[in-house]
């Protein structure tokens, strides 16, 4: 198309340079500076520091989990939402509820792991004591996928629904079982669906920190709980930029290795 | 594919909406309980909603929310659309592809990064934190996704219409409005209707950039969470639910409507 | 008569960069009232030609007149002149009386005139009453017309069509050549019409501009181009032919085939190399005795109408010959045709010296 709005295309370009890079350029100049606004590499010291690393190791390892199980959840219910009749409505119904605002979704939690929760009278119907859930990894690891479920599912319904069902009868008449067509056609053909979802789960899981301070109490300490330590609480925005100016360097690498390619495969 | 479901695959799907919906439909139960807990279930009452809506201050806060998420989705699908339209109109495919990039930034950002970096740029320009730094950072971090919605409906569109209307004796300014806007409208919607839930779901960026005075649902609920739990907040969820399915249930007619009109070319 | 003229193209050459020359040179002139089809293999400046008569595309050199008016510079929207594209390009987001108007509204026709216009344009393209239909409910020969009426409501001088009947199967494009071209009569238009199809183009033009790679290599009604191409590219493109060596002796005496045969060309050197074209219809199966050369049938097909044989001669060369006689394959025939069946091509001659020498010649005689 030849249409040169060159003045309509300002207030973007505008948006571009005011929100993307001079953030990401003050996150760096801060993460420089001291608590009395001194030039440093104090922050970068500390980072490497043992503490600093076991947390970032802890909140890896976390994102990890989550996304393992959103995706081990997920995978299969895509895969049977698209060979359900109205599949489009299906996957409308896994929608709706992650638009349900995530702070009232994490709230039902609140009550549901609760001392007086259903999960602890179910738990005493089978003749146990109740015990505190909540507060514990378990408790939130388990809302983290429940949060994160939805979002993964989207992308790997987009490429189930994208690949040609044809292909699959071909892989059967080829002479391929069903369990080798999974894993020879139709999981590599849908790879790039499970790296968008990878994506939008594993990089909020690292940065997590509403969850955390709701459901996991102090347990759980993830980068994202850290920056907001740092900048709200402990008023010390050079550090929380160092924590930032990771949690950015890993989501690059993760951008980098979820980049999706485009290939075939398509009705 | 006609192949039927096995039950052992019905079970699971069941499982899986069972989970999803169980604590939505568990504290809307619990928010006609007269009882004071989200434990037992003593009576129905409406007093929960009633106190929402008795609490000048809730209702104050609902008021800014709503205001927040018309506003910045209104200012993002524009400023978003026009510049989808510049993207397409960048003939040098290095440079797209760098603002693509750069567009695509604030997407996978995690939203404590971005809270943290706008509460940066603020202070650092001086804009007072409160409603305007709010609804800005919800502009901007809404514009994104509006160029994600628009661009492939651009990207789509067969260039012969653009020809086809120029052959037609159209000029510039009515190619742009009598064939690609109606001819994107789809993604258009989209994109608002995506910004409006980004804006109504964000509480990390609001929680970083607010001020004194100034507060969205998402960061009131936040803090009565973390008093412990009072059933108002049920009562909001409550109406929180019904708002997000009619939103959903508009969307989903406006596209319907609008797909009837644009069918399918494919 | 000069205002007999609508388009001329003086000189044009288009070239998108300095190594892809799309259009070498090109010049003509297409008179009011007719329908012209340009043809040629996919990538040969036929669609070029057009988008440059539509106002899409400036040509690199060369001028471009419309109506005598030097239209160079003149955008697409203010030309008279409209597209019924190969897509069709139909605006989805419109129904077929949104489609139709469009070009009315831009102008500003009063809605009570636009409707009466648009339901005539239908009715034109035999689609009465089907305005409020939506295009995705319209059948591939539908859209068609839509995209027919959509142009000729605007009442263009020209009506260009960019291989608009390529997308529909074979009995559906039978049925719209013959309404293409009875819509041009009745329509009295100019109609440049862009195709790979020769048979399309062999059935519904006035002219033909026959094209390959950016250079027109022969123009002129269909029997002179089927008759009497100009070259090997045209022989082959226009219909099946079959094209051996020969040598002209002199005036209406060839030798190909390693025999002398009378024929009805001359006006070029004796013992000049040439190239002699028979169309597979001209030749008739007899015996190997009665016939003008010997050949053994090779392959045999049935073409409904005909049969298709492959025979070859002693010295190899294939002969391509449609008989309503059916022959046996390995058997030795003879295949006869006549004086007039033989159709001579100079090496590398161009158009205007073809017409010069055929003009000298025809004098002569």
């Amino acid at each position: 198309m030849k249409f040169k709005s060159k003045s309509a295309f300002v207030p973007y370009i505008l948006w571009i340079a005011l929100f993307v890079i001079a953030p990401i350029g003050l996150i760096l100049y801060y993460s420089m500076l001291d608590l009395n606004g001194e030039f440093t590499l104090v922050n970068y010291r500390n980072f490497f520091s043992s503490a600093y690393l076991t947390m970032t190791l802890t909140s890896f390892w976390y994102a990890l989990i989550i996304t393992f199980f959103t995706l081990i959840i997920s995978y299969p219910t895509a895969y049977l939402l698209t060979k359900t009749k109205h599949k489009h409505l299906w996957l409308m119904l896994i929608i709706i509820p992650s638009w349900i605002n995530l702070l009232l979704k994490t709230y039902a939690f609140i009550g549901i792991f609760g001392l007086y929760g259903p999960v602890n009278a179910i738990v005493e119907m089978f003749g146990f004591d109740p015990t505190q859930i909540l507060f514990t990894d378990f408790s939130f690891v388990f809302v983290a996928v429940y949060i994160f479920i939805p979002f993964m599912i989207i992308p790997i319904f987009n490429a189930l629904d994208k690949m040609n069902p044809s292909l699959i009868y071909a892989a059967r008449d080829l002479g391929a079982s069903p369990l080798t067509t999974f894993r020879r056609v139709i999981f590599p053909l849908t790879i790039e669906g499970v790296k968008s979802g990878i994506q939008v789960t594993f990089i909020p899981a690292l940065s997590l920190f509403m969850i955390t301070r709701l459901i996991a109490g102090n347990k759980v300490i993830t980068l994202g709980t850290a920056i907001e330590q740092q900048f709200l609480v402990a008023q010390n925005w050079g550090m929380g930029s160092t924590i930032a100016v990771f949690l950015i360097l890993i989501m690059f690498a993760i951008m980098r290795f979820t980049r999706t390619k485009k290939k075939g495969g398509r009705a | 594919m006609r192949s039927t479901l096995t039950p052992l695959a019905k079970v699971y799907l069941a499982i899986v909406f069972i989970i999803l919906y169980a604590p939505i439909f568990y504290l809307i139960f619990y928010s006609f309980n007269s009882g004071g807990s989200m434990g037992s279930f003593e009576g129905f009452t409406l007093e929960h909603y009633q106190a929402v809506f008795d609490d000048n201050r809730l209702l104050v806060i609902l008021i800014n929310t709503v205001i927040v998420a018309l506003l910045s989705a209104l200012i993002a699908t524009i400023i978003g659309t026009l510049g989808a339209v510049g993207i397409v109109s960048l003939r040098n495919y290095k440079i797209r592809n760098i603002v693509l990039s750069l567009n695509n930034i604030l997407i996978v950002s995690p939203d404590v990064v971005i809270g943290a970096s706008f509460l940066i740029l603020f202070t650092m320009i001086g804009v007072k934190l409160g409603f305007t730094s709010v609804l800005i950072s919800h502009i901007a971090f809404s514009i994104p996704i509006v160029v994600l919605m628009v661009l492939p409906k651009i990207l789509e569109m067969n260039t012969n219409l653009i020809d086809a209307a120029l052959d037609l004796g159209a000029n510039r300014r009515a190619v742009l409005t009598r064939v690609i806007v109606p001819y994107i409208k789809p993604g258009i919607l989209a994109g608002f209707f995506m910004a409006l839930t980004y804006s109504l779901d964000d509480f990390a960026v609001t929680f970083f950039v607010t001020g004194n005075g100034f507060s969205t649902l998402s960061v009131e609920i936040y803090s009565m969470a973390r008093a412990g739990i009072t059933l108002t907040v049920n009562a909001i969820s409550g109406l929180v639910f019904i708002v997000t399915v009619g939103i959903v249930v508009m969307y989903y007619f406006i596209t319907k409507r609008s797909r009837k009109t644009e069918g399918s070319t494919r | 008569m000069a205002n007999d003229i609508i388009i001329r193209f003086d000189n044009v050459t288009k070239f998108y960069d300095s190594q892809t020359k799309v259009l070498q040179d090109v010049s003509f002139e297409l008179e009011r009232g007719k329908f012209y089809t340009l043809l040629g293999p996919s990538g040969c400046g036929k669609t070029t030609i057009l988008r440059i008569i539509a106002g899409f595309e400036k040509p690199t050199t060369g001028n471009v007149y419309i109506n005598g008016k030097y239209v160079n510079d003149v955008p697409a929207n203010d030309r008279q002149v409209n597209t019924v594209f190969q897509d069709y390009a139909l605006f989805p987001h419109l129904n077929v009386f949104g489609n139709v108007a469009f070009g009315l509204r831009i102008k500003k026709v009063k809605e009570s005139e636009i409707k009466f216009r648009v339901a005539e344009a239908l009715k034109f393209v035999n689609l009465p009453g089907y305005e409020n239909r939506e295009i995705t409910e319209m059948s591939g020969g539908q859209r068609q017309r839509v995209a027919i009426a959509r142009a000729i409501i605007n009442d263009p001088e020209v009506i260009l069509l960019d291989e608009p009947l390529s997308a529909l199967d074979l009995k559906l494009r039978t049925e719209m050549q013959y309404e293409l071209r009875e819509l041009q009569q009745r329509l009295g238009k100019t109609f440049i019409f862009v195709t790979h199809d020769q048979e399309e183009a062999l059935a519904m033009s006035d002219e033909i501009f026959v094209l390959n790679e950016g250079i027109i290599q022969q123009s002129g009604t269909p029997v002179d181009i089927y008759d009497e191409p100009i070259n090997r590219f045209v022989a082959d493109f226009i219909g099946e032919s079959n094209i051996v060596e020969g040598v002209m002796l002199e005036d209406y005496k060839v030798k190909f085939a390693g025999k002398v045969f009378d024929c009805v060309d001359g006006g070029m050197k004796n013992n000049e190399k040439i190239d002699v074209v028979i169309r597979p219809e001209d030749l008739q199966i007899t015996s190997p005795e009665a016939g003008k050369i010997g050949v053994t049938v090779d392959t045999q097909l049935f073409r409904g109408v005909h049969y298709e044989l492959s025979t070859y001669d002693k010295d190899g060369n294939e002969w391509l010959v449609h008989s309503l006689k059916k022959a046996e394959v390995g058997a030795q025939v003879g295949l006869d045709f006549d004086p007039e069946a033989i159709h001579i091509m100079r090496l590398n001659e161009t158009e205007e010296e073809f017409d010069a020498r055929i003009e000298a010649y025809t004098n002569e005689v």
